[in-house]
């Protein structure tokens, strides 16, 4: 039988705004879901999404791709990898697995919002598939780690973590739930597709498929790379309806969206992909900084892509350069410090070899984040390791509901960002979490974060171990230095060698 | 006296840390208790300095005797605790 090329056919079949009959437009299409902003349905009819599938095309891909990550993982299931991994490195994938599978999994159901409410139907078709996507990317990431819980119970966290109130999870989680699972359909594809998809997913799940290939992890670099050649296509589904808003005059309302969107998820990735980037993964198997990853991906190719669509950089990107030095740094070393309060073993990551490569990555580390591990490496080499532990909580922001941190050492500058709303004093990590509060306070302001929690009583005994059980970590679920503290010989040899 | 939650801001230190003090301390209690969370795990001991109080972002320092509750500080404000002369 003859077939029609896709190109003669494609955009008659997904044609399908039709003239509703037996209901009005706006029940068929509720303002609050669809979030059409007042723009006519024959101008979204002009979305024009680059990449075009069908489905028979899909399922067909979508096929090979699966055959090929499980066959991998299947061919090297007897291989016991992890028993022989670099403790940072088996880190890495505990944090992953538990920060991304279940979020994946979620997100079918924003695929879901616009594949059902968009107005544009090249929107709805493609959101189908991301639809697809997602679930496919929530159930791998589910199977892959849970082969692993035979050997420790922090490989369950994959699929727990999501479900507890740990700290690292109510920051996804709120992130998450603000730009995918509580917007309307078009908000979901600038927010979701277009901010954190195009540029932050390619730092996940590229970045860190190179270092896993490095380090001899083929089952996880494949998984990885499988999960982001979906990414990259259903992520334009952004840019299509960002050219229709432009056009009729939203322009400020989505530059909004994008910079919201872009700094809720740059300060998820920073306690997320930094450390693992540039303190978990071996030294001797790290590609790039993180930094440098984030120089390409975000400064180079997102900026790009936002002024080729005639929108302007964030209004913060000056801040946002300066904290690719910073950030992460202070976050690697809160979750290193408060270690018991996360799912995974923190690699400390600071030995005299990676303190040198710190310091050529980040020129004055040593002199900054450097003076806090040395009373850490001092503390642990002359037996006072209590002393590298916390006993109270840090501040954290109530926007990003990570701990509010900065630069310590000589030139030390940490601020908190406060706002007093409604007689509630708020805190922030940076004068940009508290603007994103400031353009919706009714969307925040009723959120707690953790020392809110705390502080309200919802946390019984007001001390770790409360804190601990209120977060769902068990004894074997807590986490403790990656490298049991081996790594501190390095510096006995060290002043060995000077004496 | 009332358990009073401040949140530290301690020199030289990388993140500000939730401080539980009483109304009833004086500013050098506030700092000592501020000084346990911070001084000896990241930040070295200075002995020849005093550790003073201020509210944060401010550059006037509190008085060492004066009591939190004459203070005017508010709940989980942040107040910076540095290493002074006197």
């Amino acid at each position: 039988m003859s077939m029609l090329k896709r190109d003669d056919w494609y955009d008659l079949t997904r044609a399908t705004n039709w003239t509703p009959k037996y209901v009005t437009e706006e029940e068929l299409f509720p303002e609050e879901m669809c979030g059409a902003r007042g723009i006519p349905m024959e101008k979204w009819e002009s979305y024009d999404e680059p990449y075009k599938v069908t489905y028979s095309e899909y399922v067909n891909t979508q096929r090979e791709k699966d055959a090929g990550a499980y066959s991998v993982k299947a061919a090297l299931e007897r291989a016991n990898y992890v028993d022989d991994a670099d403790p940072g490195w088996v880190s890495t994938l505990q944090a992953h697995y538990g920060s991304i599978a279940l979020a994946e999994y979620a997100a079918v159901s924003a695929e879901g919002r616009m594949m059902r409410f968009s107005k544009a139907p090249g929107n709805r078709n493609m959101a189908t598939y991301g639809m697809l996507d997602e679930t496919r990317h929530g159930q791998i990431q589910l199977y892959f780690p849970h082969e692993h819980t035979k050997r420790d119970r922090k490989w369950d966290w994959g699929h727990k973590a999501y479900h507890t109130n740990e700290w690292g999870a109510i920051a996804a989680r709120s992130m998450f739930d603000d730009v995918m699972m509580t917007r309307d359909a078009l908000s979901v594809a600038i927010m979701l597709t277009f901010s954190f998809e195009t540029g932050f997913t390619n730092m996940q799940f590229l970045g860190l498929a190179a270092d896993a290939a490095e380090a001899g992890d083929h089952t996880f670099a494949n998984l990885i790379s499988s999960i982001q050649t979906d990414e990259s296509r259903h992520a334009q589904q952004g840019g299509p309806a960002l050219k229709i808003m432009i056009e009729n005059g939203l322009k400020d309302d989505a530059q909004k969206m994008i910079d919201v969107a872009f700094w809720r998820s740059w300060k998820l990735f920073s306690v997320l992909t930094g450390p693992m980037m540039d303190y978990y993964t071996p030294l001797e198997h790290r590609q790039q900084s993180f930094k440098e990853f984030m120089q390409e991906w975000i400064i180079g190719q997102f900026e790009r892509q936002i002024l080729d669509l005639g929108l302007d950089k964030p209004w913060y990107w000056d801040t946002f350069k300066k904290d690719l030095n910073e950030t992460h740094h202070g976050m690697h070393m809160g979750v290193w410090f408060w270690r018991p309060t996360v799912w995974w073993n923190p690699a400390a990551g600071v030995k005299p070899e990676d303190r040198e490569w710190l310091e050529e990555k980040y020129p004055g580390w040593n002199e900054s984040f450097g003076s806090c591990w040395d009373v850490i490496t001092e503390n642990l080499l002359e037996g006072r390791p209590e002393l590298t532990g916390p006993e109270t909580l840090p501040t954290i922001c109530n926007m990003c509901n990570l701990p509010i941190v900065g630069v310590p050492g000589p030139n030390w500058e940490v601020t908190d960002y406060s706002l007093e709303h409604e007689g509630r004093l708020y805190h922030f990590g940076s004068d940009v979490d508290r603007w994103c509060f400031e353009q919706d306070p009714a969307r925040y302001k009723n959120h707690l974060n953790f020392i809110d929690r705390f502080l309200a009583g919802k946390i019984q005994p007001m001390d770790l171990s409360g804190g601990l059980a209120y977060m769902g970590l068990a004894p074997g679920e807590m986490g403790d230095d990656a490298h049991n503290y081996e790594w501190v010989k390095a510096f006995v040899q060290e002043i060995q060698d000077v004496a | 006296m009332a358990l009073f939650p401040l949140n530290s801001n301690f020199q030289g230190d990388f993140v500000i840390q939730l401080l539980p003090v009483d109304t009833e301390n004086t500013m050098d209690e506030i700092a000592a208790a501020a000084a346990h969370h911070s001084v000896g795990r990241r930040v070295r001991a200075q002995p020849d300095k005093v550790m003073r109080v201020r509210k944060h972002g401010t550059e006037e320092l509190f008085p060492r005797d004066m009591k939190l509750h004459e203070s005017g500080l508010g709940p989980t404000q942040t107040i910076d605790i540095i290493f002074a002369d006197s």
